[in-house]
């Protein structure tokens, strides 16, 4: 995580021209495998990109193709959703994300309704969050500006006012959404077919189940190599190996 | 003589207490099972007697795998043939859940000072299916038929049992992707006590259950002619492979059922008070439904029609809205209302038909659930299509399904509707843009291909994991606080009266200053002129008027006339209208001025 953020640090800050241009020439030539049908290959130097030019929506979602291209909905869905969290609009994504649910046959839970999901899902968490600490920030700069002089006139102090009740709905929005989404930070995808779901976290543990492969699950503690799973809308639970299964959003030690 | 009488004493009390040693009774102690061979989760009844004097609550030995529980004292007092008999009684529940054979120590007692204890006891416990009443010894009542309960073969189903059905029983095969509801209910027996320590699970790995019902509902039902509390949820199972698997779902619970044989048949009078002295026996149970093996079939590929998008169940097009006119190129908005029971997760848009004339690109859909478990329902599509062909036209939509109960793939056709479209026939795909969603995303069932262009490198985890989201926040509260505290201070400053009370104090301090001058310069006139405005000033602030307004005649009707402010106006005044302009400043009249002034000053502020 330290060199993807002094990566991308020095990409933004420095702007440096030649690894921006080395990581488009990986690009070009992962794409050129995806598109000669080599998609294993292909699959490896996206991961590769990821690994080293940090994550990127278009990278995740080739890679995704190119599971796809291999029938491994696990890995391909799990990289899809790490492209939706970057780029939560993109309609190929979105629909390439579909296709590779409906031919895992793994179901996407809802959080609260349908129509209210399609409302609070349609920005990213991150974009949700960046609503409410800039909607905090410009309150705050708001009632500095306030503080240190007296707005001379009346449609001055109005403008204020309703600027400051718009950020203050803005903040108490996006804090509601991002509340309703809490569980997604846990989200894990199931990565292979016969990923069974253990009673206790050992490999010679009864198996409870298997959740099938692009399954969502809750991942919850972690003991041994196993992760503590929850299977939305059913009732398996039990430990899944770490192996098994993919976090969308990485912890912020990278794993 | 003396010796003598001690003599006769001495016999007489032991004559006494050999009398009351034969006279009361002997202290015993017993111990009986009322049966030595139960089933395993049944018990026997363990009596422990002690007679003939006192003793404590008796310490039974733990053997390994025996639960012995005690289950109530019984002290009694007997008067027979002039004799009285002390004796208390305790009775426990004795079994155990691992078939073996037990035995309980002797259990030691102190009566009285004297050590007793009684025979070691034996009891056999049989496994509950192979078990067999033991002979000259009437069936166990909960074995065979356990309180008139449960069925005769139910072993363990004494603390209940889960049966699971298929909506549709007559099919014993399923199809993958297809969600078969089904309906799971656990049976406890009516007076027993149960607390759910779990959901319904699936014991097998090939099935996964979906939308349990969160709240499960309770009835009183009967079954085989006896009565259950029953707990209903309704879910659905699916499976994702085809093949032959066992499907079987469990429940954990703890159960507390009334221990009929813990109860002394002979003291069973047929009255409805026997079952409330009935001992209960608490026991940790896995329900778990009878092992049914279910075939899950692939879906046939023989007569899949091009439009099947994977949706199962059974479904009709409700509504569907097409536009009258259209134009070549042009996207509008198709809608279509699909209800039935299925897989409605799985189920795509239907298809515009003749689909060599349309081009459709993915739009948004609304899953309303019509039932609990979300398996029947209606789905409303809304999404774009692009005409190629000029002219009038007919045009329909098209849906296909499999249809598990006729296992075999139908396509649903709406009515055909004459449209008309404007425009040249498009020879290629129009490169036109997604009015739906904004991108060029073409409805196929094969992947959008690959981006060729690199994005810029983003943080995967979202800000508000970040710490950077807490700073922010901190960063956006020191701002508001010390926004606040700016403009308290502000207003402060700003406040009109605190500025009409600094532009006083400072006038007064001129005043005096003058003042100080003309009397240095022995400037007797401008001396009082002086003093006097730095008066008015103090005046003026304390009776909020102008302090030019203030005259000596006001003064003097507001302040008491021997008050230094009055004395020192009326001095004031003389001097400046008596045309005297020279003469000496006395030391009195500064003295008066000072007092004049420091009695206004506590006043002013």
């Amino acid at each position: 995580m330290n060199k993807n953020l002094l990566s991308f640090l020095f990409h933004i800050l420095l702007g440096s021209p030649a690894v921006m241009a080395a990581d488009t020439a990986c690009f070009a030539e992962a794409n050129a495998r995806f598109k000669a049908g080599d998609f294993a290959v292909a699959a490896t130097a996206y991961e590769t990109l990821l690994a080293n030019g940090g994550p990127r929506a278009s990278v995740f979602y080739n890679l995704g193709n190119s599971y796809h291209r291999l029938g491994q909905y696990g890995p391909a869905i799990l990289a899809y959703e790490r492209a939706r969290l970057l780029t939560p609009r993109d309609p190929d994504l979105l629909a390439n994300l579909a296709l590779a649910r409906k031919a895992a046959a793994a179901f996407e839970e809802t959080v609260v309704h349908p129509r209210l999901d399609a409302l609070i899902c349609y920005p990213s968490r991150n974009e949700w969050s960046w609503l409410v600490a800039g909607a905090a920030l410009f309150v705050g700069g708001l009632a500095l500006v306030c503080g240190l002089v007296n707005l001379p006139r009346r449609g001055m102090r109005q403008a204020a006012l309703a600027s400051a009740g718009l950020a203050s709905l803005a903040i108490a929005a996006g804090s509601a959404c991002l509340y309703l989404r809490r569980d997604e930070s846990n989200r894990g995808i199931v990565l292979s077919e016969n990923a069974a779901v253990h009673l206790s976290p050992f490999e010679t543990a009864a198996s409870l189940g298997t959740p099938g492969p692009g399954r969502i699950v809750h991942m919850r503690k972690e003991s041994g190599g196993f992760h503590y799973v929850e299977v939305p809308g059913t009732t398996l639970r039990g430990w899944l190996p770490d192996k098994e299964v993919g976090a969308i959003t990485p912890s912020k030690d990278g794993k | 003589m003396v010796i003598g009488i001690q003599s006769r004493i001495l016999a007489a009390w032991l004559a006494i207490l050999v009398g009351w040693a034969a006279w009361c009774p002997a202290a015993e102690v017993e111990a009986r099972l009322d049966r030595d061979t139960v089933t395993a989760g049944n018990g026997a009844l363990l009596t422990v007697r002690i007679s003939g004097g006192r003793a404590g609550q008796p310490e039974i030995p733990a053997v390994e795998n025996l639960i012995i529980d005690l289950r109530g004292q019984n002290p009694q007092v007997q008067t027979f043939n002039g004799r009285t008999t002390v004796s208390v009684t305790y009775q426990y529940a004795v079994g155990s859940n691992i078939p073996g054979d037990y035995q309980i120590p002797a259990i030691n007692f102190t009566v009285d000072g004297q050590q007793l204890s009684t025979q070691p006891l034996k009891l056999k416990v049989l496994d509950a299916a192979a078990a067999k009443p033991p002979p000259g010894i009437p069936p166990n009542p909960a074995a065979s038929q356990p309180a008139g309960d449960e069925p005769a073969d139910s072993g363990d189903k004494r603390f209940g049992f889960l049966t699971v059905e298929l909506a549709a029983s007559a099919r014993k095969h399923a199809y993958v992707g297809e969600i078969a509801p089904v309906r799971i209910q656990a049976w406890f027996p009516i007076d027993s006590r149960a607390q759910l320590r779990s959901g319904v699970q699936p014991e097998g790995k090939a099935f996964t259950l979906h939308h349990v019902s969160d709240a499960p509902q309770q009835t009183q039902e009967i079954r085989d002619g006896n009565r259950y509390l029953v707990v209903t949820w309704y879910g659905g199972i699916s499976a994702t492979k085809a093949g032959k698997y066992p499907a079987s779902l469990s429940v954990q619970a703890v159960v507390a059922v009334r221990d009929t044989s813990a109860a002394n048949p002979r003291m069973r009078t047929g009255s409805p008070f026997d079952d409330m002295f009935v001992p209960t026996i608490q026991k940790e149970v896995t329900l778990k439904s009878d092992d049914q093996q279910i075939e899950v079939r692939a879906l046939p590929t023989q007569g899949r029609p091009a439009g099947f998008t994977g949706a199962v169940g059974e479904f009709k097009i409700d509504d569907w809205e097409i536009p009258n006119k259209w134009t070549t190129g042009e996207p509008q908005q198709i809608q279509a209302l699909i209800s039935g029971s299925g897989n409605f997760a799985l189920m795509d848009a239907p298809e515009l038909a003749p689909a060599e004339a349309w081009k459709t690109y993915p739009g948004k859909d609304d899953f309303t659930p019509g039932d609990v478990a979300s398996f029947a329902g209606s789905k409303r599509f809304q999404f774009s299509a692009v005409p190629r062909k000029g002219g009038a036209q007919e045009a329909a939509l098209a849906f296909s399904f499999f249809d598990p109960a006729a296992g075999d793939y139908k396509t649903l056709t709406s009515p055909t509707k004459n449209i008309q479209v404007a425009g040249e026939t498009i020879a290629d795909d129009p490169a036109t843009d997604n009015p739906a969603t904004g991108g060029p995303v073409k409805k196929d069932s094969s992947l959008v291909a690959e981006h060729h262009e690199l994005s810029p490198a983003g943080p995967l985890i979202p800000l508000v994991s970040r710490p950077a989201f807490s700073a922010m926040l901190v960063f956006s509260g020191v701002l508001w606080v010390a926004g606040i505290i700016l403009a308290w201070f502000r207003i402060r400053r700003e406040n009109p009266q605190r500025r009409a009370l600094a532009a006083m104090e400072k006038a007064t301090r001129e005043a005096l200053h003058r003042a100080g001058q003309c009397a240095a310069a022995g400037d007797v006139p401008g001396f009082f002129a002086a003093a006097r405005l730095a008066i008015q000033q103090r005046l003026g602030a304390l009776w909020n008027q102008p302090p030019q307004a203030i005259t000596l005649a006001e003064v003097n009707a507001r302040i008491p006339h021997d008050s230094p402010v009055a004395r020192f106006f009326d001095e004031a005044d003389r001097h400046t209208y008596s045309s005297q302009s020279s003469g000496e400043i006395l030391p009195q009249w500064k003295t008066l001025l000072d007092e004049s002034l420091a009695s206004l000053t506590t006043s002013v502020r």
